[in-house]
């Protein structure tokens, strides 16, 4: 709900619930309303907010506190008395000694954490699946993109026969051609795939093959990524223009043969 | 002895300076060209047949070298280099120091003529007094600012030779005008400030008037030239649809067809209102810095008290002045919009849009600095815990909107966090980044500091009017209506299409501003000769309240710079925007980050400065030397006790 | 045994601290210089296809279309209209006007005809700042049927302004 994370919120809640009860001082307010917006910010959305925007936010809050601790001497003195109190009486010295061991372990453990972080290249704005032109010419014929259809797919109930030939076709040219990037599996994960940034698409995915048309992975075979267009963001890729090597039929042999290999179906015309 | 040891400094920092610029002298004569003819002169009375090989060869390279000079053209230099710091640089610093210094020197006059007034009415002496110690800090400054001022010219004449001559076929009609006003303002501010308590009242205020009315004739013809360089051209409705056009005032090789157009340029009237509204709000920040800075060296109770009331009093002028500002920066933002698309795009959402994400940090801090000295003024009050408990939820609005308004539209994310988004802004914090949330954000931000200061006002304090909780009610009313409506067009936006949504902060600005100006209206009678529950003790505040004064002054100052940079910086690769293209290698933008070292490095530089203004300014008050007498300053190093 | 850090070196702490800490901020978020555009050469043998090319490069570039105004296939709250498959409906955004009139209509007079939803805000392209000259926009145009239509401008094409 609200994309939040409900039993963190409520986890959360309820520790200031049971602060409330126990009447609890100053200190211990706002030690809970930092550690508790710091979960919250870390573990409280169902869709983890950017680390950045959460030191911001982490940042503007402790220097609120600050600010709330030391807008007047009584309160500036609520919030020091448990802390001298813990220092000076001996009946604390347990609890003393715990905190000078548990105080730079958690900034070591903080050192830590924030170092032992993945690898990664810096972030582009790229989107995965960018917008195709109206129209192409693959091999001097022009294909609408809007209305064009794999030619072979309605074999597959017409004519099962030819269906499996050019499924059979279709297997050829991807193992030879394809599964060096796209993998056996059509996993993306082929031997040189671990080399390409972006990595290669897989074909297993719920959110490729079933949400696109036929002729929009026409396209991307015929025209590879020197057809990608150019505006906006940047764009990486080593797709080869298959169009190059291949006849018209391989191409939509092997699109037919990737849908069947995974078993999807290609988004039907105007389907949503 | 302290004052020996000061003098003797000063006398050493002389001798240095002068040995420093004789130096210069001559390493610039040094490397300038040389006729050789002396040289010449002297091997002629040789005789040609004693010349040995070498000597020749000597006397062949120079005359080479005579020929050389000789033959080489005068050209006009477009642009000269500064080692090490660049052009652009030199003059960014020059010109920000400049304004900074004339800032405060107009803004001072503007509420020390004001509080003077103000006692005058009130018939009390300790306003005059304090008008009177606002003043004592101009002298210093007017040096400074006129300094900074020839600084500034040099360095463009030198280092922008072509460019500064264009804007001298522009503006050399102006020149005249403004070295007269100068003079005048010179005039004034002496007799203003040599002259308290030597004139009638009457005729004492009458030059403070004097003086803030040339102050800002002399900024107005400044900003023309400012401006022109953003907005070459007046705003006129030629074609009828009510919307204001550009109109040239330039022709498209440069040439000037019009001077009035060039001066009343398009932007020149939002800048002048910014720049009055900011440079008083600038001027009482660092008019009570200097106040921090005094009680923090005040050594007796007495002193304490009265620095500690200066110090109020420039920190309210400075925040009254700051609540309509960001309305006064939205005004000129909007301007600046309709003036060009393309450089209003530039500074919300292009190259620009991160310093406001930086800008709202600073103002972020102001707003809470400015809230937590009333807090803790608030202490000095007997009787005053009754409104402490609300503190806790103004603090909490104050940290939520900071929050909304440094949210950036798009957030800074590793891969693994965009691919966690599915895109660059995350699903509910993207609402956060938009206009509607941060105009929202700004007006409540604004509405709880004017809070902060009416429950400040009312801390101690009883009401004796006869209606008077009628009229608590009705500013209640208003107060929440205001925030209501705020709220509802803030909220309201996110469902309208973006060219209602971008109207929507006009209603915004006018509920707020109504709020401020109503409840003020009714607050006046309401509190007049209210009960006093206890005396307010002046002085009886931490010694922390003071840093954040000091902490105050100087986040304006950056915040100054910033938008400076900003100001200047939009204009990309444009000398005059549109006309006059800048094709020296600093016609780059710098980033971000650069600029902001710029921007310290000058409030660093301005703060040293300033420091030595606070001095001087605060020997005026101490005992005349006497010699053999005792060391009176032997316990300024210990001033910290105070805290 | 108390131990007090003098006034002075607290103040001088003070403003280095605070302007340290802005300054840090200033390094923190995303640092971008911007050069002015270098210039993009047009030559009378340019086919569509080049122009295209060109025209794309104007585009986040001197002619400023993608800096922050108009975006390539996104959706959500735009400031200004979304350019993707403009080249395909030019065509029928105002009655009387064919896609090329429309494209050069948009581009000379922006203020014609506005988008529904949307401000007036852009500025005639061909006018200072941008001032980009009659080739540059047709490479422009060219680059804007590319996006979902089939350019056909060439530097011979009459725009009629």
């Amino acid at each position: 709900m609200l994309g939040l994370n409900l039993p963190v919120v409520i986890v959360l809640a309820a520790i200031g619930g049971v602060l409330a009860w126990r009447r609890a001082n100053t200190l211990t307010w706002l030690l809970y309303t930092w550690v508790a917006l710091w979960a919250f910010f870390k573990y409280g959305f169902a869709v983890p907010i950017p680390q950045s925007v959460a030191t911001i936010y982490l940042g503007i809050t402790g220097l609120a506190l600050v600010c709330f601790a030391s807008s007047s001497r009584e309160r500036l003195s609520e919030t020091v008395q448990p802390i001298v109190r813990l220092i000076l009486e001996p009946r604390y010295r347990l609890a003393l000694a715990g905190l000078l061991v548990a105080l730079p372990a958690l900034a070591a453990y903080n050192v830590y954490a924030d170092l032992n972080v993945p690898l990664e290249a810096p972030g582009f704005g790229r989107e995965v699946h960018p917008p195709p032109p109206t129209e192409m010419t693959v091999h001097d014929e022009t294909v609408d993109m809007a209305t064009a259809e794999n030619p072979y797919l309605h074999y597959k109930h017409d004519d099962p026969e030819l269906y499996g030939e050019h499924l059979e076709n279709g297997r050829r040219v991807y193992y030879e051609n394809c599964f060096w990037c796209h993998g056996d599996g059509m996993g993306g994960d082929g031997m040189f795939a671990h080399g390409l940034n972006p990595v290669p698409s897989n074909f297993n995915d719920v959110g490729t093959l079933p949400i696109l048309q036929s002729s929009f992975v026409h396209w991307r075979i015929a025209k590879g990524a020197p057809g990608l267009p150019g505006a906006g963001t940047p764009w990486d890729s080593m797709m080869p223009a298959w169009e190059k090597f291949l006849t018209t039929e391989e191409m939509w042999d092997v699109n037919l043969f990737i849908y069947d290999f995974n078993g999807y179906e290609p988004r039907a015309l105007g389907q949503h | 002895m302290t004052r020996n040891r000061i003098l003797f400094g000063i006398g050493v920092l002389a001798f240095v300076s002068v040995i420093v610029t004789v130096r210069l002298g001559g390493f610039l004569v040094d490397n300038e060209y040389r006729q050789p003819d002396r040289q010449v002169a002297a091997q002629e009375e040789l005789g040609e047949a004693e010349l040995v090989p070498r000597q020749q060869g000597i006397a062949d390279e120079q005359a080479a070298d005579e020929a050389e000079a000789r033959a080489r053209p005068y050209e006009e230099a477009e642009y000269r280099t500064v080692p090490f710091v660049g052009s652009r640089v030199t003059v960014w610093v020059l010109a920000q120091l400049h304004l900074l210094f004339a800032a405060f020197v107009l803004a001072v006059p503007l509420f020390a003529f004001i509080i003077e007034f103000v006692g005058y009415v009130k018939k009390e002496e300790r306003y005059n007094k304090l008008a009177y110690e606002f003043t004592k800090l101009l002298s210093v400054s007017f040096s400074m600012t006129a300094t900074f001022g020839a600084f500034l010219t040099f360095a463009l004449i030198i280092l922008y030779p072509k460019f500064t001559n264009y804007l001298m076929h522009i503006f050399s009609p102006t020149f005249l005008p403004y070295v007269l006003l100068f003079f005048l303002e010179a005039l004034f501010l002496y007799s203003y400030y040599y002259g308290w308590g030597k004139f009638g009242p009457k005729m004492h205020l009458f030059l403070g008037f004097m003086l803030n009315v040339v102050g800002t004739a002399i900024m107005f013809i400044a900003n023309a030239w400012l401006t022109f360089m953003m907005s070459p051209g007046k705003r006129d409705d030629i074609d009828g649809d009510g919307v204001p056009d550009f109109v040239s005032a330039v022709s498209e090789s440069g040439a000037l067809l019009s001077l009035r157009d060039a001066f009343f340029n398009f932007t020149w009237m939002p800048i002048n209102i910014h720049r009055i509204i900011a440079n008083v709000a600038f001027g009482g920040s660092i008019a009570a810095a200097y106040a921090a800075f005094r009680y923090l060296q005040a050594k007796t109770d007495e002193e304490r008290a009265h620095f500690d009331w200066m110090g109020y009093v420039g920190n309210f002028v400075a925040i009254i002045a700051f609540l309509p500002l960001p309305f006064a920066g939205y005004y000129l933002a909007a301007e600046i919009y309709a003036f060009s698309q393309t450089l209003g795009i530039q500074m919300m959402g292009g190259t620009f849009s991160w310093l406001f994400v930086l800008q709202a940090a600073l103002i972020g801090n102001l707003f809470l600095g400015a809230n937590y000295y009333l807090w803790l003024g608030m202490g000095r009050m007997e009787g005053g815990v009754h409104f402490q408990k609300f503190i806790k939820w103004l603090l909490i609005a104050i940290a939520l909107c900071f929050a909304v308004w440094a949210t950036p539209r798009y957030a800074i994310s590793s891969v693994s966090e965009i691919a966690a988004m599915g895109g660059s802004s995350h699903p509910q914090l993207s609402y956060l980044g938009q206009m509607s949330a941060k105009n929202t954000a700004v007006n409540i931000l604004i509405l709880s500091t004017y809070m902060s200061f009416l429950l400040y006002r009312r801390t101690g304090r009883q009401s004796i009017h006869p209606y008077r909780q009628l009229l608590t009610r009705a500013q209640a009313i208003v107060f929440s209506s205001a925030a209501a409506l705020v709220i509802f067009y803030g909220v309201y936006g996110y469902f309208v299409d973006s060219a209602t949504r971008i109207r929507f902060a006009i209603p915004q600005v006018y509920s707020v501003l109504a709020a401020l100006v109503v409840i003020t209206v009714i607050d006046l009678p309401l509190y007049r000769n209210a009960a006093q529950s206890g005396e307010t003790k002046w002085g009886r505040i931490p010694a922390v309240s003071q840093y954040a004064l000091i902490f105050i002054a100087l986040s304006f100052t950056w915040l100054m710079g910033l938008m400076g940079y900003v100001r200047s910086g939009l204009r990309q690769e444009w000398h005059v925007y549109g006309v006059i293209l800048d094709t020296s290698p600093d016609a780059y933008t710098p980033s971000l980050g650069f600029a902001t070292q710029v921007v310290s490095v000058t409030v660093l530089v301005f703060f040293g400065l300033i420091g030595v203004v606070f001095w001087l300014s605060s020997l005026s008050g101490k005992k005349d030397y006497a010699p053999g007498a005792a060391p009176e300053d032997g316990g300024r190093l210990e001033g910290g006790q105070a805290a | 045994m108390k131990f007090s850090v003098p006034m002075p070196l607290r103040l001088v702490l003070l403003v280095l601290g605070t302007t340290a800490f802005y300054m840090y901020l200033g390094q923190i978020v995303p640092q971008k210089e911007s050069h002015p555009p270098p210039p993009v050469l047009i030559n009378a043998e340019m086919t569509t296809e080049d122009l295209v090319a060109v025209g794309a490069e104007l585009a986040s570039g001197k002619g400023q279309c993608l800096v922050g105004c108009h975006t390539v296939g996104q959706s959500g709250p735009l400031r200004y209209p979304d350019l993707d498959g403009i080249g395909g409906r030019a065509a029928t955004q105002v009655d009387g006007l064919s896609e090329l009139e429309y494209l050069a209509q948009s581009l000379y007079e922006p203020a014609a005809f506005i988008v529904p939803g949307f401000a007036d805000g852009m500025q005639a392209i061909n006018q200072p700042p941008i001032n980009l000259s009659d080739d540059e926009i047709k490479a422009v145009i060219a680059w804007l049927q590319s996006l979902g239509g089939t350019p056909n401008v060439t530097l011979d094409t009459d725009l009629g302004y």
